[in-house]
């Protein structure tokens, strides 16, 4: 027998790797552009989620209110049926980070393929996983964002990855200072500027570690998460039995070397031929292309005919939905759907807490739209179902006026897409004076920067001449800043502001938000204030 | 050289000398302060120029300029929050004209940087006209001294210090704890570090960062002044349409001249007097050289 491996296999294989790269590239393109770029509207860089199924099936499930930008996961689904899973091989971002660590660590030898079919049972771990995602919806708790595939991607590298390549960046940069080449850190300064990635997350170090811990994963079975975790694979994999895509060995060729079964990237079993499963085969093409012999091929075959598919036994299926129906409660327990909590500041937009709860899928595209690095993840502010949702922190960075990025690039409508001039009228919350440690009103210094910095106009802080009374007796009277509730819109920059370094003197909190029906303080306040009558210059 | 050719040198000489200086004198009398109106920002800003004697006055060939506009919110030109971008690129032309070897145009903001750079139309308008337009940059921040009264050390941006030229370009804004902010409160967005802080004592700070960057020239820009809800406004009910600029080599006549757009008092604006007892410039304009003009 001629040893010669198929030119042809190894055309569409380095194909595949192209694509691979240029979708991952894509990818990177969208997350980076995923900023103020100079323009009001920045256009659909989250069109990466529409094209998930499974977001948009449990999102749909969750809110029982199919999002119309979903409809593109339509096509990922045809594809599927009908030609198998070439979406996870060929163009999924995080597949392509796996693949490639799962290639570096074979390269390192710290990745050794093993026939273990003992393994196999492992397989079925992520249809599990989509069962209990799937059944958590059905009981309105989203967990969809914590599994995703995308959601998991975006959210590592916007909140982990981007800041580190940002640090490692400024320590370039100060290398460059160090060196004395000041005209290279400018430039250099003035990249990373543009491209606004001085942002920082509160549990940045923590989500890094997760996605390490997913990369690391490789060192035990190539594409591990793809193959036993991923629940949008899972999905797709239950959509991939009648498709027309097959694996053939040619036995006449086939010198049983078992090379294919040992590569393949997703234990997909190319041999022998009746244990092919096609529910876990990517069409990577890597079968065919290292085949001694030529004899792995991909027919196209419109027949049906046996194949062998992971084995789901029905106990564990029905232990799994038993066990997400007994464990959905347990994400309901928390005070926060009980009583708004006040430091649960939502971007602008946001819809009513329990449906926002429902929509959003932790993918941490608006915390990367917010230009002042304000929006954060949530660790237990929205409850346990509401980790990793964002919030706004005005402590760390405000709500920009003339902005409603974060509003404009949520893939699933969590926070509802409002034009600027819709934005500027939202209020997410109040604003409040703590007198105690407020510089004028304490210390009878001047200060009112918060009044300096308020952006609506008329300002929704004003400024009173307050009288202070000093440790000396002596009494000073100073402009001290009060707010008119009607004007605030809970923007926060007050509160960031504030140069009561620790604890600031003016703090916002979510109450008297738009979106909230309970969440209210006064009465009047439920119509918007309008500002289309001319109000009276306050400073005259 | 003959005897003939000695004699008429001699009588030229002599009539040079008798008078000379006093004509040299009348050609070096430029105004200090050029106050001009009109339609187009452009066209103002370099007739006050002209006005003041041609930005050759200022600049020398191969000088390193910058030009410290206030792009410090986030907001559009009719807005008046920033100042007018024509006003900027005219400043760079002419700069570059004058043999100016760089131009820089920058600002420490106080809303993101990116936002106000872009739609304040400055970054846009100065790069058109050839001008370098960072952002701030924290690698060139250094503690200086500052020797103010009140600020004694401050952390600067140091391309403000090592430009040969300095221009500031203030627009004219209320601002309630100043009560106006034109030119000398425009120093703020020259400096880092804890700014919100200096609010304690805003007047007599503002007068030692004033005196520290000590500008070449300052041009004002009231095209369009905020009258009220200052700093940063809102709403073109905000704005007064003053179409004016001013261009003046005295920091503090340039405030002054300022406040005159404003119903207040020159007396209200406390960081007037303090500039004018430290010697930063005249606030009595009848000391000075004043020419307005209208185009």
């Amino acid at each position: 027998m001629k040893k010669e491996r198929s030119k042809k296999y190894r055309a569409l294989q380095l194909l595949r790797i192209i694509t691979q790269a240029v979708f991952f590239g894509l990818f990177l393109y969208l997350l980076f552009k995923t900023h103020f770029t100079g323009q009001d509207y920045i256009g659909r860089v989250e069109v990466f989620f529409h094209f998930d199924p499974l977001l948009a099936i449990a999102t749909a499930i969750a809110s029982r209110v199919l999002f119309a930008s979903f409809i593109l996961a339509g096509v990922t689904l045809v594809v599927t049926l009908v030609a198998g899973r070439y979406v996870c091989g060929w163009v999924c971002p995080l597949g392509s980070v796996h693949q490639f660590f799962s290639f570096v660590f074979k390269k390192a030898k710290l990745l050794k393929p093993r026939k273990e079919e003992k393994s196999a049972g492992r397989l079925a771990w992520k249809y599990y996983i989509l069962l209990a995602v799937l059944v958590g919806s059905l009981f309105t708790v989203d967990l969809v964002g914590i599994a995703d595939p995308l959601s998991f991607l975006y959210r590592s590298f916007a909140t982990g990855i981007i800041p580190w390549f940002a640090r490692a960046g400024a320590a370039f940069i100060g290398l460059l200072y160090g060196l004395k080449l000041s005209s290279a850190g400018d430039a250099a300064a003035q990249f990373f500027g543009t491209l606004s990635l001085n942002q920082t997350f509160q549990q940045g170090f923590f989500l890094s570690l997760l996605f390490l811990g997913a990369v690391l994963l490789n060192i035990s079975k190539e594409r591990f998460w793809c193959r036993y975790l991923c629940p949008a694979g899972a999905l797709l994999g239950l959509f991939s039995r009648w498709n027309v895509g097959k694996v053939r060995v040619d036995m006449d060729k086939c010198i049983k070397c078992n090379l294919c079964t040992l590569h393949c990237q997703t234990q997909a079993n190319p041999y022998p031929n009746e244990q092919w499963r096609s529910s876990e085969c990517v069409y990577c093409y890597t079968c065919a292309s290292i085949c001694p012999t030529k004899a792995v091929y991909f027919p196209v075959k419109r027949t049906p005919e046996k194949i062998a598919s992971v084995n789901l036994s029905r106990r564990r299926l029905i232990f799994t939905s038993a066990l997400a129906v007994v464990a959905a409660p347990f994400f309901k327990i928390t005070p926060a759907g009980k009583r708004a909590a006040a430091k649960l500041i939502r971007p602008p937009g946001a819809l009513p807490e329990p449906k926002f709860l429902q929509k959003c899928v932790k993918c941490s595209e608006c915390m990367k739209a917010c230009p002042t690095n304000g929006l954060q993840p949530a660790l237990d502010e929205a409850g346990p179902e509401g980790i990793w949702t964002p919030v706004l922190k005005p402590r760390i960075g405000y709500c920009e006026y003339y902005c409603s990025l974060c509003t404009q690039v949520c893939p699933t409508g969590a926070i509802k897409e409002l034009t600027i001039e819709e934005k500027i009228k939202v209020k997410i919350g109040s604003a409040w004076i703590n007198k105690d440690r407020c510089i004028p009103y304490a210390l009878g210094l001047p200060c009112i920067v918060c009044e300096e910095h308020c952006p609506t106009s008329p300002k929704a802080i004003k400024f009173v001449m307050v009288e202070a009374k000093l440790p000396d007796g002596t009494v000073a009277t100073q402009k001290a800043p009060v707010i008119d509730l009607d004007l605030c819109i809970g923007c926060g920059i007050c509160e960031t502001k504030c140069p009561v370094m620790d604890d600031p003197a003016i703090y916002c909190t979510s109450v008297g938000e738009d979106r909230s029906e309970k969440n209210r303080l006064l009465l009047e306040l439920i119509q918007p204030a309008t500002l289309t009558e001319e109000p009276k210059d306050p400073y005259k | 050289m003959n005897r003939r050719d000695f004699m008429k040198d001699m009588a030229l000489g002599g009539v040079l000398m008798r008078y000379g200086p006093s004509l040299l004198a009348q050609a070096k009398s430029s105004p200090d302060l050029a106050m001009v109106t009109g339609e187009s920002p452009a066209a103002i800003t370099k007739e006050a120029l002209a006005a003041l004697g041609g930005m050759k006055r200022f600049i020398a060939k191969g000088d390193k300029v910058v030009i410290k506009p206030n792009i410090g919110w986030d907001r559009t030109p009719e807005l008046a929050a920033t100042t007018n971008p024509e006003v900027i690129k005219t400043l760079v032309e002419l700069s570059f004209e004058a043999g100016a070897k760089d131009v820089t145009v920058m600002d420490n903001t106080t809303n993101q940087a990116q936002r106000c750079y872009a739609r304040s139309g400055i970054a846009e308008a100065a790069k058109a006209a050839g001008a370098k337009v960072p952002f701030v940059n924290e690698f060139r921040l250094k503690k200086m001294a500052l020797k103010g009264e009140w600020l004694k050390e401050w952390e600067v941006f140091t391309d403000f210090v090592e430009a040969d030229k300095l221009i500031n370009v203030p627009i004219a804004k209320h601002h309630s704890l100043c009560r106006l902010t034109i030119g000398m409160k425009n120093w703020l967005g020259a400096i880092g570090g804890a700014r919100n802080q200096l609010h304690q004592k805003l007047d007599e700070g503002m007068v030692d960062l004033a005196a520290f960057f000590k500008p070449q020239l300052t041009v004002l820009d009231a095209y369009r002044i905020l009258t009220r809800n200052g700093p940063q406004g809102g709403r073109t009910s905000d704005v007064k349409l003053q179409k004016t600029v001013v261009a003046s080599i005295d920091p503090v006549a340039a405030d002054m001249v300022g406040a005159g757009f404003f119903e207040i008092r020159p007396e209200e604006l406390a960081y007037l007097g303090i500039a004018q007892k430290r010697g930063l410039g005249q606030t009595n304009l009848e000391k000075l050289t004043v020419e307005k003009r209208t185009v």
